[in-house]
């Protein structure tokens, strides 16, 4: 009983998840920085590397404001609904064994139920805070979810189909029995389609449309300050964690790898951890390497030419299985 | 002709190339290197001067000030309104006023900014 | 639903003070009022009350990123007023000059204005690479943005060896790289979407409007003050107008990454063909003007730039005038952001469409009368003022 709590709450679980999604945003800034032919940040700890606690701990101390227009509720509530739901999406990854902390049947339809749900809070945050630009970055913010929704949705499955399960523990354990990663074969579509449409769950360039700083200010979180965004801006960086280890459990076979006895859990988490830091460093360059689209333009793409492509995936998936 | 990603390719080798910021407040001070005639805080020649105000009849943004001493008539430069635009220093009979290269002109106090 | 959003007075895209009220339709705009009378400076009061030599450092302080273009406008304004001509020596480095600071603020410009499309990759890349022309000016000129280059008479410093070869290999640098970014933003699907078709202004309008410089060069029309009525060496120094047909955000871009080759080649030619002799006449540092009236026009990095002084015969202008390109300009921004028939503008092109005129809002300000009684505001024009100013015997 005790080692479960410990689990959950220190490793693999929140303690650990929390560092390691902040560790995960140094590494996109740092990397962002760099193909920019910047420093990036530098003054918090070696290499900056603390840079991102040294911003949560600021914005944590700044002032509490509520505007006065602002429906009080949500936005109260919403700013800590949007961690837990990932933090409780990021319990599911496998990180120090084949399984994660909390493993049923169809952990990955949930997954990607939070995920969806994860939008909707964003989109009653921007309508709560109940200024003009905020609904305008909310209403973006939902209309996007139509555009690149069902390509994730199909994405993922396409993974869980030539794996012949929907829990993640059968997806890696699927790919330690036949000894190749999912993305060898067709799958490797699935996996551009995922980083793609990850970007826009994420809403990172060139998908940042709800919260365009040069357009819409800052979008659905104009009014977000001091705690309030401190916690929006950690469940965008668990977000990050959470999607880097989906998309290297779905596709790159996870934990998995050469084990030696007596180490499992400590190497498990060392895969883990190479194999997602490998997806966030194509999330970053990604990132890196294009202009924002317009919202029309996403959408237009998203149903021209993810849709269709996501839809074939599933027909050759369906005939290789 | 179009391809997603052009600048992919120079992203990438941007890894490798060495940085282009400064770090210029915290570290690599030295690193900045300051041409030859860059126009900085006044540099002020007292022996030199013979007191004949032209500086303080040029100077657009008035931030030179003529006082008394044991010496006559002379000039007292006040940093935070000057504009570095040299014309003082141009207009001087005897070169007694010289642009230097200090640009880090930060001070608690006033008088901390005032060349005497 | 239509409703309202404020653009400004404070927005990230807004360098200085500007407003534009958007009436949108979910993410369509269909009118837009503009707004401009946050910063009032009173320079032209200002410069009434300074000598001439004086005033050169105010003008300057007009706008930081042209102030080139504005110094070497004050310079040929009071130099016409006095009858007196720059040497030819002092004319090529004045181009000199003029065209590497027409770079570095053609390089700032394009690194914003992909920044405001969220391409912060592009904007990095620009910026550092505007850093070489920054230390030419610095070691040209003594400092990196303010150049006080250009006095009366003639410019400040002559050039040195030294620096005429670190000017040819900062050219080549730039040529290289201007021709990478070229190449990038003609391929880029991405950066495409964002600005062709966005913010049309067909030559007609954009003449009808009062457009000038690169936007207007954008739209087909080849128009240059370099060209039409050169000055100070550009009869003599060849260059292109560079024009696009496209007359949409793509030809906008096109267009300032054309004239930076342009520029660059003007500098290489400008070095080769520098001729000998004296850089600056003798002035004194104070002197009256003849009386009379002078206009001149040069072409800042923004467009047409017009400064008018009236001299009544003392050491300072009657009275002085600035006409900055932007305020040229503004009224086309008015005009591209209105959707109408299948012409759409989006929320999402607001930045480009104003970007693109490359707005500089210092001393385009005009005065707002609001009346707290009356709850009306009305835009005063310069002539209503003047009238008004004359009625009551006032010297505006």
């Amino acid at each position: 009983m005790i080692w479960k709590i410990l689990e959950v709450l220190i490793f693999p679980g929140a303690l650990f998840i929390l560092a390691m999604s902040l560790f995960y945003e140094w590494v996109d800034r740092k990397l962002y920085a760099r193909l920019q032919n910047r420093v990036g940040p530098h003054l918090a700890g070696p290499f900056g590397i603390f840079q991102p606690i040294a911003d949560l701990i600021k914005l944590l101390s700044k002032e509490d404001i509520v505007p006065a227009a602002a429906d009080k509720f949500l936005f109260t509530f919403t700013p800590i609904i949007a961690p837990t739901l990932i933090l409780f999406g990021c319990m599911f990854l496998p990180i120090a064994g084949p399984s994660g902390i909390i493993s049923i049947n169809g952990d990955l339809i949930i997954l990607i139920a939070l995920m969806s749900l994860f939008t909707v809070i964003i989109y009653l945050a921007g309508e709560g805070s109940n200024n003009r630009l905020a609904s305008i970055g909310a209403t973006r913010a939902a209309l996007q979810l139509v555009g690149y929704e069902i390509p994730l949705t199909l994405a993922l499955l396409c993974g869980a189909i030539s794996a012949r399960s929907l829990s993640l523990r059968g997806i890696v354990e699927a790919q330690t029995s036949y000894g190749s990663w999912i993305i060898a074969g067709p799958q490797i579509i699935g996996f551009a389609i995922f980083i793609v449409t990850a970007q826009a769950e994420m809403e990172r360039t060139p998908f940042d449309i709800p919260e365009a700083e040069q357009e819409i200010v800052a979008g659905w979180s104009v009014e977000y300050g001091g705690r309030r965004l401190a916690l929006f801006r950690l469940s965008r960086d668990l977000e990050l964690f959470l999607l880097s280890g989906l998309g290297a459990t779905v596709f790159l076979g996870g934990p998995s790898g050469p084990l030696i006895q007596g180490l499992e859990p400590f190497l498990h988490t060392i895969y883990f951890i190479a194999k997602s830091v490998v997806v966030l460093v194509i999330f970053t360059i990604f990132r890196a390497i294009f202009a924002r689209l317009r919202i029309d333009q996403v959408l237009s793409f998203s149903w021209r030419y993810l849709m269709p492509l996501a839809i074939l995936l599933v027909i050759i998936t369906g005939v290789v299985a | 002709m179009k391809a997603p990603g052009y600048i992919f390719a120079e992203a990438l080798r941007n890894l490798i190339k060495k940085r282009a910021t400064v770090l210029y407040p915290y570290r690599e001070v030295e690193k900045i290197h300051l041409p030859d005639g860059f126009r900085g805080k006044i540099e002020f020649d007292r022996p030199k001067c013979i007191g004949c105000q032209m500086c303080f009849r040029v100077c657009p943004a008035k931030a030179i000030e003529i006082i008394e001493d044991e010496r006559g008539k002379r000039p007292i430069f006040l940093i935070y309104r000057c504009i570095y635009c040299g014309q003082c220093a141009e207009v001087c009979p005897t070169k007694a006023i010289t642009l230097g290269k200090v640009f880090e002109n930060v001070a608690l106090r006033k008088e901390e900014l005032e060349v005497r | 639903m239509s409703f309202e959003i404020p653009i400004g007075p404070q927005h990230p895209i807004h360098v200085e003070p500007l407003m534009l009220k958007l009436k949108v339709e979910g993410e369509l705009i269909v009118d837009v009022d503009i707004d401009v009378s946050y910063i009032h400076r009173g320079i032209e009061k200002a410069l009434e009350l300074r000598s001439y030599p004086q005033g050169l450092f105010l003008a300057e302080r007009i706008c930081g990123i042209c102030n080139c273009a504005h110094s070497l406008c004050y310079c040929l304004n009071i130099e016409q007023l006095l009858g007196k001509e720059a040497p030819p020596r002092a004319k090529y480095l004045r181009v000199i000059v003029e065209e590497l600071s027409r770079v570095h603020s053609h390089l700032l410009w394009l690194g914003h204005y992909f920044h405001t499309l969220g391409f912060e990759t592009l904007f990095m890349y620009f910026w550092r690479d505007r850093e070489r022309v920054m230390d030419m000016l610095e070691l040209m000129t003594g400092n990196r943005v303010t150049t006080s280059y250009n006095v009366i008479g003639g410019v400040r410093r002559d050039i040195t060896p030294e620096i005429d070869s670190k000017l040819r290999r900062m050219i080549e640098h730039l040529r290289e790289r201007m021709k990478y970014y070229e190449a990038a933003i003609r391929s880029e699907p991405s950066l495409l979407g964002r600005l062709q078709g966005v913010g049309l202004l067909k030559p007609e309008d954009a003449i009808r409007l009062g457009t000038v410089g690169p936007h207007l060069r954008a739209s087909g029309v080849k128009h240059d003050v370099r060209l039409d009525d050169p000055y100070s060496g550009h009869e003599e120094i060849p260059f292109n107008v560079i024009t696009y047909d496209t007359c949409d955000c793509y030809g906008r871009v096109m267009v300032r990454i054309g004239e930076v080759f342009e520029s660059l080649d003007m500098i290489a030619y400008a070095l080769d063909h520098l001729p000998s002799g004296e850089y600056r006449l003798k002035m004194p540092p104070f002197f009256k003007a003849p009386v009379g009236e002078s206009l001149s026009r040069v072409e800042a990095p923004r467009g047409e730039l017009i400064h008018y002084s009236i001299s009544d015969g003392g050491t300072n202008p009657f009275r002085y005038r600035v006409r900055t390109p932007t305020l040229a300009n503004l009224a086309s921004v008015a005009a591209m952001l209105k959707s109408r028939g299948d012409y759409e503008v989006y929320i999402a092109d607001v930045p480009a469409i104003l970007g693109g005129i490359d707005p500089c809002i210092c001393c385009t300000a005009r005065v707002i009368i609001t009346d707290e009684g009356k709850k009306t505001r009305r835009i005063t024009t310069l002539t209503e003022l003047e009238r008004y100013a004359r009625e009551r015997g006032v010297r505006m």
